[in-house]
C-alpha cells in the first residue's frame, strides 16, 4: 500500500470511528451521570448508582432475564428448523425448490407490524401472549430466512464427496449432521447465531405486542422507564446493559462476520 | 457438479415451513381476511369487501405517506450503499486490519431499536449533548422538534449510523470472495481503478448487493421505531411514513382498516422485491 493510501485509510476510518462512537460515548458518559436529584448527591455529578438501580430493581432484572430467554430460545429454533432446511436446499433439487426460497425471502420481506394484530390474535388463543417463548417464535418469520440462507452458503462451501465418505463410513444421516456436518460448518453456526441474535435482540414492534402485562424484554423496560420525569441516566445505564450481550457476540464472529455471505444467488 | 433430485428433501423442510406456517403464514392470511371485513371486536365483523381499500386510496394522505416513505428509501440508500461500499473497497487491502473495523461498524446493529432514537436525541440535546453542544457553540439552531428539515437530517443520520455496518459487511463479504488472479490479470493489463471496480468487482458483487438493497429498502421503506420516537410523525405530518399511519391504524382499533393498510404496504414492498429479483436474473443470464 502507498503513503498515500495508508493517510487516506487513516484519515476515513478515523471519522468513521468517530461518527460510530459518539452516540455510544454519549450514552455511557450519561449513565454514570446523576440526572435526577437525590439525597446527598448532585445532579450531574458522577456515579454508579444508575447501574445500582439497574440490578436493585426486580422489574429490570427480569426484563434482562427474559430478554436473554427469548433470544436463546430463538436461536435454537432457527438452527434446529434452519440447519435441515438448509442442507436440503444444498444439497438437492426437488419440485418447487426455487418457489420455497423465494417465498422465504418474501416472508423476510414482510415488515413486522404488518404481522402484529393477527399473530396477537393468533398467540392470545394459544396462550401465548405474556411470554418469552412467544416473542422467540414470532422472531423466526424475519429470523429463520436469514438462517436458512446463511446456513446453505456454508454448507454448500462444503465439497458433497465430504458426505458420500461419511455415509459410506457408515454414519447415519442424523449421526452425520451432529458429528460431522456440523463440526464442519461451526463459523457458518456462528455468524448465524450472530445475524439471528441481531435481529431478535433489537425487535421491539412485535415483542411489545406479545407483552401487555408481563414477559417484557429490556426494550419494553427502557421504554416504561420514559414518563413524567424520566431519569435518563438510568435509562441509559439499561441501554449499556442491553448492549453488553451484542458486542460479546461481535468479539465472539469476529474473525467470521464477513464470510456469512459468500454468495449464491 | 450438479445436485441430484430427490424429492425426499422436502422431509427435510418440514420443521421450517411449520415454523413460518404458524408465525409468517397464517398471520398473512389473517389480515387478507380481515382487509375485507369491519372489525368491531374479534366475535363482531361485518364483510364490506374492498371498502376499505378504496377508502385509503382515495385519501390523498396516503398518497403522501406513500411518497415521503419512498422519498426517505431514496436518501438512505442513496447514501448508504455507496458509502458502504466504497469503505469496504478501501477496507479490502487492510488485511488483518480489517477486522476492528468490522467490529466497529457492526456495533450500531446490536443496539436495540427504540434506543437509537433515545441516543441520538441526548447527543444532539443541546445543552447536555455532544454534539448538542458543539452545534450551540457554532451558532447552529439544531431543532428537530419543530424544523421539519432538521427532523428528516437526524433520522437519515441515525438510520445510516444503525445500518451503515450492514452494507459495509455484506460488501466486505463479496469483495473478499473474489479470487487474487482477477486483480493480478487486471493489473497487467493496466487497467484503471474505476475499470476494476465496474468490470471485476461490481460484477463479483452483485449477489451480496442485491440484499443489501432489498434489505435496506424494506427496513427504511417501512421505517417506524426510530422515526416515531424521533417525532412521532412532526412537525406537520412531515415524518409520517407508511408504517406510522398503519400504526395508528392499530392503535384506534379500526383493525379493518388497518389490515387493508397493511395488505397495500406488503403489496408494494413486495412488487418492488419481485421487479427487483426479475431484472436481477434476467440480466444474470445475458
Amino acid at each position: 500500500m502507498t503513503m498515500r493510501g495508508i493517510i487516506l485509510r487513516l484519515a476515513v476510518f478515523g471519522l468513521l470511528a468517530v461518527f460510530i462512537l459518539l452516540p455510544f460515548a454519549q450514552t455511557v458518559a450519561l449513565s454514570f451521570t446523576l440526572t435526577l436529584p437525590r439525597e446527598g448527591h448532585e445532579v450531574g455529578a458522577f456515579t454508579w448508582l444508575n447501574y445500582a438501580e439497574v440490578f436493585k430493581r426486580p422489574e429490570l432484572r427480569a426484563a434482562v432475564v427474559n430478554s436473554l430467554t427469548y433470544v436463546t430460545l430463538n436461536v435454537a429454533l432457527c438452527l434446529i428448523a434452519g440447519l435441515p432446511a438448509a442442507y436440503a436446499f444444498a444439497r438437492y433439487r426437488f419440485v418447487g425448490d426455487r418457489h420455497v426460497l423465494f417465498a422465504l425471502l418474501a416472508f423476510r420481506l414482510t415488515p413486522p407490524v404488518v404481522l402484529s394484530l393477527p399473530i396477537f390474535f393468533l398467540f392470545a388463543q394459544v396462550g401465548l401472549v405474556n411470554s418469552p417463548v412467544g416473542i422467540a417464535l414470532v422472531h423466526c418469520a424475519f429470523n429463520l430466512p436469514i438462517a436458512i440462507w446463511i446456513l446453505e452458503s456454508f454448507i454448500s462451501a462444503v465439497p458433497r464427496e465430504y458426505d458420500e465418505t461419511c455415509f459410506i463410513d457408515g454414519h447415519s444421516l442424523p449421526d452425520f449432521f451432529f458429528r460431522r456436518l456440523i463440526p464442519a460448518i461451526a463459523p457458518g453456526i456462528g455468524v448465524t447465531v450472530f445475524f439471528c441474535f441481531i435481529f431478535s435482540w433489537v425487535e421491539v414492534v412485535l415483542a411489545r405486542i406479545l407483552t401487555v402485562t408481563a414477559g417484557k424484554p429490556i426494550t419494553m423496560a427502557i421504554n416504561a422507564l420514559y414518563g413524567f420525569r424520566t431519569d435518563i441516566g438510568l435509562v441509559m445505564a439499561l441501554t449499556v446493559v442491553s448492549l453488553i450481550p451484542g458486542v460479546a457476540m461481535i468479539w465472539f464472529v469476529r474473525n467470521y462476520i464477513a464470510r456469512g455471505f459468500v454468495i449464491r444467488t | 457438479m450438479v445436485n441430484p433430485v430427490s424429492n425426499r428433501a422436502w422431509w427435510l423442510l418440514t420443521p421450517a415451513l411449520g415454523l413460518m406456517g404458524f408465525v409468517a403464514v397464517i398471520p398473512l392470511l389473517a389480515v387478507f381476511n380481515y382487509s375485507f371485513h369491519d372489525i368491531f371486536t374479534v366475535n363482531e365483523a361485518y364483510w364490506i369487501g374492498p371498502e376499505w381499500y378504496a377508502e385509503i386510496t382515495r385519501n390523498p394522505t396516503f398518497w403522501a405517506s406513500l411518497g415521503r416513505s419512498a422519498l426517505f428509501s431514496a436518501i438512505a440508500l442513496g447514501i448508504q450503499v455507496p458509502l458502504g461500499i466504497w469503505l469496504a473497497l478501501l477496507l479490502l487491502k487492510m488485511q488483518r486490519f480489517a477486522v476492528p473495523v468490522l467490529m466497529l461498524v457492526a456495533m450500531p446493529l446490536v443496539v436495540p431499536w427504540n434506543m437509537i432514537a433515545g441516543m441520538w436525541i441526548q447527543l444532539v440535546h443541546p445543552e447536555n449533548g455532544i454534539a448538542g453542544q458543539v452545534m450551540t457553540a457554532l451558532g447552529i439552531a439544531f431543532d428537530y422538534k419543530f424544523t421539519a428539515l432538521h427532523t428528516w437530517v437526524l433520522i437519515v443520520l441515525a438510520d445510516t449510523w444503525h445500518w451503515i455496518g450492514l452494507v459495509v459487511i455484506l460488501a466486505y463479504a463479496g469483495l473478499s470472495a473474489i479470487p487474487h488472479a482477477y486483480h493480478q490479470a487486471a493489473a497487467i493489463d493496466g487497467a484503471s481503478r474505476m475499470a476494476v471496480f465496474r468490470y471485476i468487482e461490481l460484477p463479483r458483487i452483485t449477489g451480496a448487493l442485491s440484499i443489501v438493497l432489498l434489505l435496506r429498502f424494506i427496513d427504511s421503506f417501512m421505517i417506524y421505531t426510530e422515526a416515531f420516537s424521533i417525532n412521532a410523525g412532526g412537525p406537520n405530518n412531515a415524518t409520517t411514513f407508511l408504517s406510522l399511519e398503519l400504526a395508528a391504524d392499530i392503535g384506534s382499533y379500526t383493525y379493518g382498516r388497518a389490515a387493508a393498510r397493511a395488505m397495500l404496504d406488503v403489496l408494494i414492498v413486495l412488487t418492488v422485491a419481485w421487479a427487483f429479483v426479475r431484472i436481477r436474473s434476467s440480466e444474470a443470464r445475458r
